[in-house]
């Protein structure tokens, strides 16, 4: 798909928008995508570099199958960038105070340094099978050797965002045969 | 009045929430000036996206509030900011206090009584119901306290709800239909409810009441000054006397609004975090705080969530975020040897996939491939309620101020919270009972969550003895007459209702006897 800011008149974005769509910037101008088409166009990130997007795409596939594909690594970045008093993060919820980065980048690194510790390869590296040992490891506690937030808080977070992403829009309940039925449908202009 | 004029007013209220907007407008009905401050944003109802991701954005967002203690409190999931506060996006379950629950001191010799009865507070709840819109069968609700039959005939019960009702029901218990502050039929131009299940994101089309509906327009059209985004740093005083507040906005700085009288209605949480920075000289343990009682007896409803998957179809993600259905065959506070307290079932709340109340919440030890699957499974055929549990007022259980500060310099507030051994007890008896009704449903292998922690209480707990409260029955400060507090933090006790019909009640009895005793409020 190959997306031309000006090919999006408001009828297109009140459709994307109903998709729940973010604003993003391209080549200079907000546009509304929805985190899944920002991944698809490979839009520039702005707070996430490039081996920290590896490895949300990595963890995002291993909890939440299909949320690399949903745009995890686009919705994070868009959050981190924004104003913390508008985030949609689950870890408003848990009073823990910005910079959100922080939390994320702490907790991924202890999930990569567990990797390395425990297959000796980072993990965008391991298999789906090695992938899924590393995230039983983080859910009840910290692993030996774990620094970071404590591991099951981080687990719990990413999780509900993978969750958000995959299950929360208009097309992840389509995806599980949920009735949409909004009152206003996810549409923000910022 | 200039947009940021601070010439004095009559009344500053401080926080446009559930309290604050319904002083707001019957003191500016009743003439009053009236300026009312709140720190979020100004929204309406076309910023209630269906949605549980835009949802978080109504939820508390500005200065930190610390939490610790052995069970910490949840600040932001149970706070909102904004114009209708926390009530914008609350559920509706709109049950009357017991009366027990105002003498739990008198009758078991623990915790407090409040300085009303039942009684006192009966006329109230009636009125507020007819205004508000209030669903249910009073009949069948069999322990509902004496009261004016609800102006609305009750929310349905279908899917989960028919199915968990038949558990109770083989174990020789009673539901009813939970009591709803949303319309079954349209009422007073507001429409009915559609069950769509978008409650917790707030429901623009008004079916489910806040304030934004009628108390804040009311407020505006009779000459209320409403300032969103102004964030109220402290009370400022002379004497035992409040001149009125001094509040930070992005447009207009620091400015300092005057009146004769200040409410604070800024939440139990924030009031008495108020209350504690606005220390002087005269005041210096903070004001209203000669008793020492600012901040204690802070209180939640512990919850316990059962949930189980049955074979019927449960249609979970429609109804209402609130409940269809009540059970409160287990509030008698004494009714378990060697615990006390009180609990209800709130039977059947709608889920949505995502979220800390959603589906796969329901399982968060589930990841990859098995959680995909019980998605699948869960979207059509989960069922769940879930117990509040009591807790009785424990002086620890407080609100502080940190040593940290704010981004404005103010000192953080903090929650130190944990529940007393009374309320662990009531929570694992109510846990195992809700499993035993899913197992009597037909549930395959129900399971239960976490302690989870709802509403906040207390902190400011009115009192007709002024050593040891911090406010009389109305909201008015023993230490300074013209300094109101309004909220469920006046609470003394929680009971195990949720406590919006109550705090209307009691915010509603307080505005009568403020208009009807002006000059002794703002002299
Ligand atoms: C998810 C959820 C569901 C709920 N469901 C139910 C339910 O079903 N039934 C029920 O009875 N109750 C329910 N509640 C509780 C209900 O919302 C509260 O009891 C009620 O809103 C409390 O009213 P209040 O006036 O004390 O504060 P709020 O309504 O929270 O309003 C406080 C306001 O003060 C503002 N404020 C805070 N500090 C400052 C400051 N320094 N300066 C200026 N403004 C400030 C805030 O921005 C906020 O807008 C629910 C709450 C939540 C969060
Ligand atoms: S279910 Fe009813 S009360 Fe809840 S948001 Fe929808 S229409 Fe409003």
């Amino acid at each position: 798909m190959n997306l031309d800011a000006a090919q999006l008149n408001r009828r297109t974005l009140l459709k994307r928008g109903a998709l729940g769509a973010l604003a993003f910037e391209v080549g200079g101008r907000a546009v509304m995508l929805t985190a899944a088409e920002a991944r698809a166009e490979s839009l520039p990130l702005i707070v996430l570099s490039a081996e920290e997007a590896g490895l949300v795409d990595a963890l995002g596939r291993a909890v939440v199958p299909g949320a690399d594909e949903a745009g995890l690594v686009h919705y994070l970045d868009h959050q981190f960038a924004g104003d913390p008093g508008a985030a949609l993060l689950m870890l408003r919820y848990m009073d823990v105070p910005p910079p959100y980065a922080d939390f994320y980048r702490a907790g991924l690194n202890g999930v990569d340094a567990t990797a390395k510790r425990e297959f000796g390869r980072s993990l965008p590296a391991l298999d789906e099978d090695e992938a899924h040992t590393l995230v039983g490891m983080i859910t009840g506690g910290d692993p030996e050797g774990w620094e970071g937030p404590p591991a099951a808080l981080f687990y719990f977070i990413f999780r509900a965002d993978a969750v958000d992403v995959t299950y929360g829009t208009v097309e992840g309940f389509e995806r599980l045969g949920v009735p949409y039925v909004p009152h206003i449908a996810p549409l923000e202009q910022w | 009045m200039d947009k940021f004029s601070s010439e004095k007013v009559d009344v500053v209220i401080v926080g446009a929430g559930a309290s604050g907007s319904l002083i707001a407008a019957r003191l500016a009905e009743a003439g009053k000036s009236v300026v009312l401050l709140d720190a979020g944003p100004g929204w309406v109802a076309d910023d209630l996206i269906s949605s549980q991701i835009w949802a978080r954005r109504l939820r508390w967002g500005g200065a930190p509030v610390q939490s610790v203690g052995g069970h910490p409190y949840a600040f932001t999931f149970n706070a909102g900011w904004g114009l209708g506060g926390a009530a914008l996006h609350h559920y509706g379950t709109w049950p009357r206090l017991h009366e027990e629950d105002f003498r739990v001191k008198s009758l078991y010799g623990k915790a407090l009584d409040w300085p009303v009865s039942y009684e006192d507070l009966q006329p109230f709840y009636d009125r507020i119901q007819e205004e508000v819109g209030v669903a249910g069968d009073a009949k069948a609700e069999i322990w509902r306290p004496e009261g004016a039959p609800y102006p609305l005939p009750p929310v349905p019960s279908f899917g989960q709800g028919e199915i968990i009702a038949k558990g109770f029901e083989a174990l020789g218990m009673t539901t009813a239909p939970a009591p709803m502050a949303v319309l079954t039929e349209p009422y007073k131009g507001r429409p009915a409810c559609v069950y769509d299940g978008w409650c917790d994101a707030g429901c623009p089309i008004n079916a489910l009441w806040n304030p934004l509906i009628s108390y804040l327009p009311r407020a505006r059209e009779a000459g209320a000054d409403i300032r969103p985004r102004s964030t109220v740093l402290r009370v400022l005083s002379e004497g035992t006397r409040a001149t009125g507040v001094e509040y930070i906005n992005a447009e207009s700085g620091i400015t300092v609004q005057h009146a004769s009288l200040v409410i604070l209605a800024a939440s139990a949480v924030l009031n008495p975090a108020l209350l504690l920075n606005s220390a002087s000289d005269t005041h210096p343990d903070g004001l209203a705080n000669s008793s020492g009682k600012v901040g204690r007896y802070f209180m939640a409803h512990a919850i316990a969530s059962v949930y189980g998957l049955f074979e019927e179809e449960t249609a979970v993600s429609l109804g209402l975020t609130g409940a269809q259905l009540t059970c409160r065959d287990g509030y008698k506070k004494d009714l378990r040897e060697g615990m006390l307290g009180s609990y209800q079932w709130l039977i059947a709340p709608a889920m949505k996939p995502n979220d800390l109340l959603g589906i796969a919440t329901a399982r968060a030890d589930l990841y990859g491939k098995p959680l995909e699957d019980f998605m699948r499974q869960a979207v059509n055929h989960m069922g769940n309620m879930i117990a509040m549990v009591e807790e009785l007022p424990v002086e620890e259980n407080r609100i502080e101020l940190s040593e940290d500060r704010d981004a404005n310099g103010m000192r953080i507030p903090r929650i130190v919270h944990a529940f007393s051994d009374d309320a662990l007890k009531v929570w694992g008896y109510a846990k195992a009972e809700g499993l035993a009704v899913f197992e009597a449903a037909g549930a395959d292998q129900p399971w239960n969550g976490p302690l989870g922690s709802a509403h906040m209480m207390g902190g400011t707990i009115m009192g007709d003895d002024r050593t040891a409260s911090v406010t009389d029955s109305y909201g008015r400060t023993h230490d300074i007459p013209n300094l109101v507090i309004a909220g469920p933090g006046l609470f003394p006790t929680s009971g195990a209702n949720n406590p919006t019909f109550t705090l209307h009640a009691v915010t509603l009895r307080a505005t009568d006897h403020m208009i009807g005793h002006w000059s002794d409020y703002a002299g």
